[in-house]
């Protein structure tokens, strides 16, 4: 439907898809003040003591001065690495600040535009494409390309390459059979996969043991049941079948073709866990668990998207104003028995994009939009003898570019010729 | 809403307020300090002698704790700008979760590959674009020998699992469209083409455009546009202007006579369509020394002519390759953020009802678009106020009404109807499918 409102933004709502944007710095520093955090009391708590019972043990002459000096030295050498570790998280810090506040400074651009027929929104909304579709290069792991466009595009601060190629490490670790980082990611967050109940750690653990048992020496077996004692058994309370499964696999050798073992076995449970792993991670930082760009292109062509868009009578569908053209060099769209047909007659035309070879395809699967009201492109509408609508100004106008004669029109779509005794008025109400 | 001071403006300021707070840099400094006192302590004791050794060490105890609180102070303070950050991402950006429990588009991972990857072609990122291409083509080569090696995917999100045939025979077909089988090399060649032009028509230079308008003259002529010819007359207009304006070399091929020679010489193919045009352009030579006077002077105005016809120019190549002259993702994409906030109204009503998204075809809510991003006619019944598919289509009855061919056959009362509009009346036989 339209309507002049439609064109204002209303900028509560306009930024659903960049709320990550913003979001995951915030959630960002939170991990990194965190670190910083469990680093410092650490080490601190270490020198303090260290301090003070050098103190003690030089007052009470319990400790000579090269006892002083080695435990100097080696409060030292503590603060050193500290600073070391405290510097990356400060650099860390600035680089986020740095990026939080260039990403707001892109947010705030849009409220000073109130219409979408802005040329500024263009810009903007243009850059919010770069951003979706990097964001969509980079779940996918397709990391080059989102760097060469974040690059080209000049918007570095603005997409998340870091977190995502670091994620797609880990990930593609999993997919290549090594929990180790994915464990280690696991120990990094422990605390806040334990409230988020993730049951990835278990799995990886069930993994390793899996790994264990595949081999048939008797010392990897028994290595598998120390193993799942010291790492399995623990989770019993949580998740009490999968451990009873995971105790039965021992008397399964890997061709086994009973359930639930055999599937325990498959490989296939290294992209589950690569999975189980993306989904971990995402839910932790507040990202959506799916690229944005489907967000958006789910609503976005639906809302588009008319019954005309996918008619079976592609060439008749469209209509002198904004036409498709039908003489897509796409497969099987030359076969149509009519002789190339021409969608359009006046120079203001442009294809619609759910026609568009781009869309087409993908957006078969989604519902239309919804109507209410009748929406006309063109007025004084004309009925042709073959059946066809146009607007009488649109017909007129092709005539007069066609140099025909007085009292004749021709067809904006099939250029048939008719004589204009023969329309006929149609009302629409 | 009344409280009109922008969010975002708000937010900005916040956000630079608490970029100038103290942060770990501090805490830095700090373990710094410590490191120097410990330093200078070690020295000192290994420089003095054994007796001194405690009273150093015992000196150095309150200077090395306040300096650990220091590093703490700066620890909270970084901790306190995060809350802050915090506060003010809540209250002027507060979190709306997105609808994310269903991913409709997931199934489609190679159409919106193809999709993007024009996207970047047509927006003239050949580079981006081919990295794109080949990081996506070797992803899928991967993909299918570890589909060969595994016999039972257990991917949650591709789909592959529990499909009906319907849906297998869909996602078969569009694992057609993946990039291999989309020419992209033809493609970026087009697109290759298509940037030359416009950047020649930046700096001005119509030659290319006018040779592709030419080459391309049959279709051109055939949609109806005016396109070779626009820029022929500018062409003609932009010469006349003379050197001084044009920065063209001052030959006999500029300024008037220039121009003269290029109507001479072009003018003819366009005289059946465009005569009285030229006719004008002619007559205009003889203001020539005082066109801002002459009643000509519009035709000479240019100020935004090459802008114009380097988007008629877009506008007609894409339409000659069949697609659409805006970027269609670009479309759909801004579309989605226009469209997002009524689908997420619509999912919280009916989560909280427990009611379905039943409506297969048709969206259940409407979406306002602005006016621009409408291309075909609407037509929805005024009677059944259904919109018309290819099932129910519009259908044109004797008087001139339209009315949804559903509706008609409900109208009817044996084969005769009486139109809900006006007072005539018809039989079915006479009404007629139309196509708007």
């Amino acid at each position: 439907m339209a309507d002049h409102g439609a064109a204002k933004i209303n900028h509560d709502n306009h930024l659903l898809l960049d709320q990550p944007l913003l979001r995951l710095p915030y959630e960002l520093l939170r991990k990194n003040i965190r670190s910083a955090h469990y680093h410092i009391e650490w080490d601190t708590n270490a020198v303090k003591d260290l301090l003070k019972e050098t103190a003690t043990n030089s007052i009470n002459q319990k400790a000579t001065k090269e006892d002083v000096v080695n435990n100097l030295d080696q409060m030292l050498a503590r603060m050193r690495g500290l600073k070391r570790k405290l510097s990356t998280y400060a650099e860390e810090e600035n680089r986020l600040y740095r990026q939080s506040t260039a990403r707001v400074a892109h947010l705030r651009e849009l409220s000073d535009i109130h219409t979408v027929e802005d040329v500024k929104y263009e810009t903007w909304s243009r850059q919010r494409l770069d951003r979706l579709i990097v964001d969509y290069m980079l779940r996918h792991g397709f990391n080059e390309s989102a760097d060469a466009l974040a690059k080209d595009r000049n918007m570095l601060e603005l997409v998340d390459i870091d977190t995502f190629v670091t994620m797609s490490k880990i990930r593609q670790s999993l997919e290549n059979g090594s929990v180790q980082e994915a464990l280690a990611w696991c120990n990094e967050n422990k605390k806040e996969l334990r409230k988020m109940q993730s049951n990835l750690e278990f799995e990886l653990r069930c993994q390793q043991y899996i790994e264990l048992n595949r081999s048939s020496s008797s010392t990897r077996l028994l290595d598998a049941i120390a193993h799942a004692r010291k790492h399995i058994i623990p989770f019993s309370n949580t998740y009490p079948t999968e451990v009873s499964h995971i105790a039965g696999l021992l008397a399964y050798r890997p061709d086994t073709p009973y359930e639930p073992y055999a599937s325990l076995y498959s490989t296939g449970r290294w992209k589950m866990l690569a999975d189980l792993f993306t989904d971990a991670h995402h839910k932790l930082l507040g990202l959506p668990q799916f690229p944005l760009l489907h967000i958006a292109l789910s609503s976005g062509l639906s809302a588009l998207k008319t019954p005309a868009c996918h008619s079976s009578q592609q060439n008749q569908s469209h209509q002198g104003q904004k036409p498709h053209k039908s003489s897509t060099p796409g497969p099987g769209k030359e076969e149509s028995p009519e002789p190339r047909s021409h969608g359009t007659a006046s120079l203001q035309t442009s294809v619609c994009p759910i026609c568009s070879t781009e869309l087409n395809a993908l957006a078969k699967n989604v519902p239309y939009a919804h109507h209410s009201k009748s929406h006309l492109l063109e007025h004084d509408l004309m009925l042709l003898p073959n059946g066809r609508v146009y607007g009488r100004v649109q017909l007129d106008e092709y005539a007069q570019k066609s140099r025909l004669g007085q009292g004749e029109v021709k067809d904006l779509v099939t250029g048939e010729r008719f004589r204009e005794a023969e329309l006929k008025k149609v009302f629409i109400t | 809403m009344a409280s009109e001071k922008p969010k975002l403006e708000a937010l900005e300021e916040e956000y630079l307020k608490i970029d100038k707070l103290p942060r770990l840099t501090k805490a830095v400094e700090n373990v710094d300090k410590i490191i120097e006192l410990l330093s200078a302590a070690r020295d000192q004791v290994a420089a003095a002698p054994e007796s001194h050794t405690a009273i150093t060490i015992t000196k150095l105890q309150n200077p090395v704790k306040t300096a650990f609180e220091a590093v703490n102070d700066g620890l909270k303070g970084a901790a306190a700008a995060h809350k802050k950050m915090g506060k003010a991402l809540d209250k002027s950006f507060p979190l709306k979760p997105l609808p994310t429990d269903h991913d409709a588009m997931a199934d489609h991972v190679p159409l919106i590959n193809r999709a993007v990857a024009m996207h970047l072609l047509r927006e003239g990122q050949f580079s981006v674009a081919s990295t794109f291409i080949s990081e996506v083509q070797s992803a899928s080569k991967s993909e299918e020998s570890a589909d060969l090696n595994e016999p039972m995917g257990e991917g949650d999100d591709d789909g592959d699992e529990g499909m009906n045939a319907d849906d297998a025979a869909s996602t078969t077909s569009s694992e057609n469209y993946d990039l291999s089988s989309f020419h992209s090399q033809e493609l970026q060649q087009s697109f290759a083409e298509m940037y030359n032009v416009l950047q020649e028509l930046k700096v001005k230079n119509l030659v290319p455009a006018i040779k592709w308008a030419r080459k391309n003259a049959v279709e051109l002529e055939a949609r109806g546009s005016n396109l070779e010819f626009e820029l022929s007359r500018l062409q003609f207009v932009w010469l006349f202007k003379g050197p001084s304006f044009n920065g063209l070399p001052d030959d006999e091929n500029n300024g008037h006579s220039g121009a003269l020679r290029y109507a001479r010489s072009n003018f003819a193919r366009f005289q059946d369509r465009h005569l009285k045009e030229i006719n004008r352009l002619a007559c205009s030579m003889a203001f020539a020394p005082n066109i801002a006077a002459s009643p000509y002077k519009q035709l000479f105005a240019i100020d935004s002519a090459f802008s114009d016809v380097a988007s008629s120019f877009t506008r007609e190549f894409c339409s000659l390759l069949g697609l659409s002259a805006e970027s269609p993702l670009y479309l759909a994409a801004t579309a989605g953020a226009l469209a997002l906030p009524q689908l997420m109204k619509y999912t919280q009503k009916t989560l909280a009802k427990g009611t379905e998204w039943t409506t297969a075809n048709e969206m259940a809510f409407e979406t306002p678009l602005p006016e621009s991003m409408l291309y075909h006619s609407i037509f929805v019944c005024p009677v059944s106020k259904e919109q018309t598919t290819d099932a129910n289509p519009p259908m044109v009855i004797p008087c001139g009404h339209v009315l949804a061919k559903e509706t008609l056959r409900k109208l009817c009362k044996g084969p005769r109807f009486k139109c809900p509009y006006c007072p005539s009346e018809g039989i079915i036989q006479d009404a007629r499918q139309i196509i708007l």
